[in-house]
């Protein structure tokens, strides 16, 4: 299915210079936020402030095992040749963790804590949704690598799974650093 | 080096894949230009409105006033120009030399100078293109809806850009359509950087690149770090707007929580000093590489200039603070961004006095390109020097937000790179399109544009040093700035006197690229030894029948051992030994 030769070698090289240069740029977009998050840290009085001092505990953290998860198993992905099972998991638990998000934006509103009350309340609100937007746009692309392995495996190569694969890990590991900032520290 | 087998399609038949939807590095190019000389018509259209009410302040404006300002009798009103000179800076920043410099010289020279076929990812360039029409299109609406286009300036500080500031449609409009920008912007940089770095032919070393080259390389790095900064203002902004954060809202603008408006400034400064250099470090590079070619000359130090054009790119992103200076930062802090913005110089030293070195001497030829080239060396200069005044934390405390600003920024990023564009015009077009332009009406519109643009920003300079400050509706309504009237009437007869030479340079452009049989320009009609010039004029389909393999530099010129008849070499000839 996969195969493995010097015009391949090639085209993995410029495919993961344009990756390295694209997280690049994802990476400054996301540490732009994490600067603000920094500067009204160390202005605030009191850490926490008042306005988070009843966020949810559970769902972030489920969120954050569920991302994680998610990461292993495509890493499996890009390992292993059981590719059906492997990207069935994949795609469900990158679902199931927008559906977390959702719930977790639920709560936050039942709890009375708005966009509007301030800023951390705006912080909280305003990196998981442009989180869960890069979400979207990554199960985009992980349902494009579905179309490939189950209609037309000979179009599926390392250099796709490997690409996709690092995008994911990216906004995993983005969505650890928003856990530690907004809800564990 | 050449790392990726590059194939030849077939040429696209149809208009639409011709044309429209082109994946063709060369077409979207010339796309990038149409786009940005559309933009840059109406950019200097609202530069000539606001020009008109500083000199005629109350006075309808001829001929298009009771078109465009009805309700006022044809009087430019107060909001309305604090939306011209907003959207003047947004749309020559972004809608004019960006696509032009970057979108259309980015696209054209990058592959034929490194000897490639195309860029690396047709389909993202493809992409970058349409975005950028987008981003356009919806910057466009925004002129069109009842309360207006964005009037919060360029720069679009909080709290003149929060609901308050700005209600209405306008200003959320004008994010979203810079955040489609950003996007086109960083998929340009993504594919510009992967090209240079995999797909230079065989013997192009980094150092054997034309200074074009480096120029758009090292600006494709800074845009693709940069723009996502701006991008994430933009959204937080947005979000402020649209969906009750409170992310840049105090005071009055707050109705809970305490935001801060300076995050805005700091976040939109750390992209935006880069962005300076985003657009200025092409002409640079062009203009290093044309000085040497019109000298008739090798470039002097051509290493020492990439060199400190990649220095100045790294210092340009640690110096953003001298635009914050009197936001109350401790002196601790501008005094480091003062040492650091001083820095600047050094390297910008080094590369001035390179292109002194290369015309040293040089049997030079006045040709329309070197003339626009040799205006940037002045303007540059000047606008360089005035930089190290404002750079001054003391004396910008004073000069802040004058005319001495706009005149300074002007020079640097509006006159320089404007005439570092219009030599790369003159210069390519034959390679683009196969014909020459008039150079007897070429050399007329640069010493037209020449004298006028430096009556105008000369002129915003004495008043800014004169205690003017920028975006006054009427300034004059302070009687210590009535000695000023006079000079302020000089700059806008300047201004309307530079817009009127443009005529000669569109009326050139549209004769040589759609008036039927003109004479054809040769392959190299300029005598140029890169990779572009030993191809036909246009550049074929795919460029290279053959991947070229290169020999020797860019700027092999007056070797008196060459035996070609000559006096420069190709970079596929063997160097010739001196
Ligand atoms: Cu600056």
């Amino acid at each position: 299915m996969i195969t493995k030769g010097p015009a391949d070698e090639l085209n993995h090289f410029k495919n993961s210079v344009a990756m390295t240069v694209t997280l690049i740029s994802f990476g400054m977009m996301f540490s732009s936020l994490f600067l603000g998050y920094f500067l009204v840290r160390f202005n605030a009085p009191a850490w926490p402030p008042v306005e988070i001092e009843n966020l949810p505990k559970l769902l972030p953290f489920l969120s954050t095992v569920v991302m994680g998860l998610s990461s292993w198993t495509f890493v499996l992905l890009e390992r292993r040749t059981e590719k059906k099972a492997l990207w069935s998991a994949t795609f469900g638990l990158g679902v199931l963790f927008l559906v977390l998000q959702f719930l977790l934006w639920n709560s936050l509103a039942a709890s009375g804590i708005l966009a509007s009350n301030g800023n951390v309340p705006s912080m909280v609100y305003a990196f998981t949704w442009l989180h869960a937007g890069h979400i979207v746009l990554a199960l985009a692309l992980v349902l494009w690598l579905g179309y490939l392995i189950f209609f037309r495996p000979t179009g599926l190569t390392d250099v796709k799974l490997i690409n996709v694969g690092k995008f994911w890990h990216f906004l995993g590991v983005i969505w650890f650093l928003m856990y530690l900032m907004l809800f564990v520290l | 080096m050449a790392f990726v087998e590059q194939h030849i399609h077939d040429a696209p038949t149809s208009f639409w894949s011709k044309y429209v939807v082109s994946y063709d590095h060369k077409v979207i190019a010339k796309q990038f230009l149409w786009y940005a000389l559309f933009w840059g018509l109406v950019g200097g259209l609202m530069s000539i409105l606001i020009r008109w009410t500083l000199a005629y302040p109350g006075v309808p404006v001829p001929l298009i006033g009771n078109m465009l300002f009805p309700a006022s009798g044809g009087v430019v009103p107060p909001d309305t120009y604090a939306m011209l000179f907003t959207l003047h800076g947004t749309i020559m920043i972004f809608f004019f030399i960006t696509p032009l410099l970057i979108g259309c010289f980015g696209n054209y020279c990058i592959p034929l100078m490194i000897g490639a076929r195309d860029m690396i990812f047709p389909t993202l360039n493809m992409l970058s293109f349409w975005f950028a029409m987008a981003s356009g299109l919806v910057l466009f609406a925004s002129l069109c809806i009842p309360l207006g286009g964005a009037a919060g300036g360029w720069t679009s500080y909080p709290t003149l850009s929060t609901n308050i500031g700005q209600p209405g449609a306008g200003q959320t409009m004008w994010l979203i359509s810079l955040f489609l920008f950003g996007i086109s912007s960083t998929m340009g940089a993504v594919n510009y950087i992967t090209t240079v770095i995999t797909l230079r032919a065989p013997g192009m070393g980094y150092f054997k690149m034309p200074l074009t080259i480096w120029g758009l390389w090292l600006t494709a790095i800074l845009n693709a770090i940069f723009v996502p900064v701006l991008g994430a203002g933009l959204l937080l902004l947005t979000f402020d707007r649209v969906f009750g954060t409170t992310f840049f809202l105090a005071g009055a603008a707050a109705t809970s929580g305490r935001g801060d408006p300076i995050l805005f400034q700091h976040v939109f400064w750390i992209f935006g000093h880069p962005e300076v250099y985003i657009l200025i470090l092409p002409a640079w590079g062009i203009v290093s590489d044309l000085l040497s070619f019109f000298a008739r000359k090798p470039a002097f130090g051509y290493k020492m200039t990439a060199l400190s054009l990649s220095a100045i790119t790294v210092l340009s992103t640690v110096v953003y603070g001298h635009h914050m200076y009197t936001t109350q930062m401790s002196p601790l802090l501008t005094q480091s961004f003062m040492t650091l913005t001083m820095l600047i110089s050094i390297p910008s030293a080094i590369f001035f006095a390179n292109w002194l070195g290369t015309i040293w001497k040089g049997s030079i030829q006045f040709h329309s390109p070197m003339l626009f080239s040799l205006g940037v060396v002045f303007v540059f200069g000047l606008g360089g020097l005035t930089g190290l005044y404002l750079a001054s934390t003391s004396i910008d405390l004073y000069l802040h937000d004058t005319y001495f600003v706009v005149g300074h920024f002007h020079y640097t990023m509006a006159a320089s790179v404007l005439l570092g564009g219009f030599a790369g015009v003159y210069f390519w077009m034959p390679k683009m399109f196969g014909r020459m332009m008039n150079e007897t009406l070429a050399k007329w519109h640069f010493w037209l544009t020449m004298i006028g643009i430096n009556g105008i920003f000369m002129g915003m300079m004495i008043v800014g040093y004169g205690g003017m400050h920028r975006r006054l509706y009427n300034p004059f309504i302070y009687e210590f700035l009535h000695k000023l009237i006079p000079i302020n009437n000089f700059i806008s007869y300047s201004a309307f006197f530079a817009a009127a030479a443009q005529i000669l340079f569109i009326y050139n452009l549209f004769k040589t690229v759609f008036a039927k049989n003109y004479p054809a320009a040769g392959k190299n009609p300029w005598g140029v030894g890169t990779l572009e010039w030993e191809i036909d004029s246009p550049a074929p389909h795919y460029n290279f029948k053959d991947i070229p393999v290169v020999k020797c530099g860019p700027h092999e010129f007056g070797n008196p051992n060459l035996t070609t008849g000559r006096d420069y070499q190709y970079q596929t000839e063997e160097l010739v030994k001196v």
